[in-house]
């Protein structure tokens, strides 16, 4: 049976890599990208199921990504969820829009929210 | 794309004289570390990890810590600059790199990443304040780490320009490449001194903006070099006349 996978789009490396030990636990299959370019490249390749994405990201924000998704219909269907420190100032009802479907705030979450959000989500 | 709302925005673009903005800064910045601790933390609670990976979490919460904490102590330096003296000495920078390195070295090791001294064998010494400049180093070493890819190297260097006059500490990292419009800023912030400088889009610059108020008070000034495969961060300060006597 295929598994699922989760691209995990987190500039922090250490962080990036709990959230792999996380969902790997849970049975995903996981990539990892730094930057928006390199996930870019990845999706290029191959969609993944499901996206985590932090908000700011080394040489671009999360959104410029968004824009760049939601411009074709495959990677525009990618669900994604926000992972992010700045959860309490970003306009949920406006985000729907750029296919994000969950946000989780890294303050506050614990790791099984992480494999609760991207069940919800598939 | 205005979703963002409020200070983050602000923060990339407003100088930090307003204290407000400071301490949102330095919370934002703080912000990550402790996430991720705690996010690690959790990890050790539930339990059924095997030993290899305990330890690991372990080194990281340690070395996620002790950046923190480096943080935390630069911006108390910071507010009490002004009240402060800063006894300005010779120092070899070369030494004070090496020391550097030697600190850094396991937290390097922890990202894949490594720390190496490019210098000259016997640099000039330059004039500064020992603490500061080790804080200045140190932060633009922390820098670059975050930007550094998976198994690059970090360099420490060190020359002098202006016909031996001036002493130049850099960090150079091989990471993604400052955007042109953000290294444009950068410049355009740094002609305008001692107004602060900011770090790539993701950070506060708070860090950096530490950085600049350290030097400023040695007399000297930061600035950042971009390359098409990352960023030299640099500290340009002044050469001790001492060595002519040696």
């Amino acid at each position: 049976m295929k598994k699922t996978t989760v691209l995990v789009i987190e500039d922090d490396k250490w962080l990036a890599e709990q959230y792999v030990r996380v969902l790997s636990r849970a049975g995903f299959e996981t990539k990892v990208a730094y930057h928006a370019i390199s996930a870019i490249q990845f999706i290029d390749k191959k969609l993944p199921d499901a996206i985590i994405l932090d908000i700011l990201l080394t040489g671009s924000t999360a959104f410029t990504l968004l824009h760049e998704l939601q411009s074709y219909a495959d990677t525009g269907a990618i669900p994604i969820v926000l992972c992010t420190s700045l959860a309490g100032d970003l306009p949920s009802n406006t985000l729907g829009y750029y296919g994000v479907k969950k946000i989780l705030d890294k303050t506050t979450m614990r790791p099984d929210d992480l494999i609760s959000s991207v069940r919800s989500v598939l | 794309m205005g979703v963002v709302n409020g200070d983050y925005e602000r923060l990339l673009d407003e100088p930090f004289e307003d204290g407000l903005l400071s301490l949102v800064a330095a919370a934002h910045e703080l912000k990550s570390p402790l996430a991720l601790i705690r996010q690690l933390s959790l990890m050790l609670d539930e339990g059924e990890i095997s030993f290899d990976e305990y330890k690991r979490i372990v080194k990281q919460i340690t070395l996620t810590s002790e950046r923190a904490l480096r943080l935390t102590s630069d911006l108390t330096k910071s507010v009490r600059l002004n009240d402060a003296l800063f006894e300005l000495e010779p120092i070899n920078p070369n030494q004070l790199c090496s020391d550097i390195v030697c600190e850094l070295r396991p937290l390097f090791a922890a990202h894949n990443c490594s720390l190496r001294l490019v210098a000259k064998k016997q640099p000039a010494l330059l004039v500064a304040n020992r603490d500061l400049l080790r804080r200045i180093v140190m932060n633009f070493s922390d820098n670059a780490l975050h930007y550094a890819d998976d198994n690059n190297l970090v360099e420490l260097k060190i020359c002098s320009l202006n016909s031996g006059n001036v002493i130049r500490l850099g960090v150079r990292d091989h990471g993604p490449a400052l955007p042109a419009d953000v290294f444009r800023k950068l410049r355009a912030k740094l002609s305008s001194a001692p107004t602060p400088i900011h770090a790539r889009p993701q950070s506060s610059g708070l860090g950096l903006y530490i950085s600049g108020q350290f030097a400023d008070i040695m007399n000297g000034k930061i600035g950042v070099v971009r390359h098409r495969d990352g960023a030299t961060f640099y500290v340009d300060l002044q050469a001790s006349s001492q060595l002519s006597l040696l």
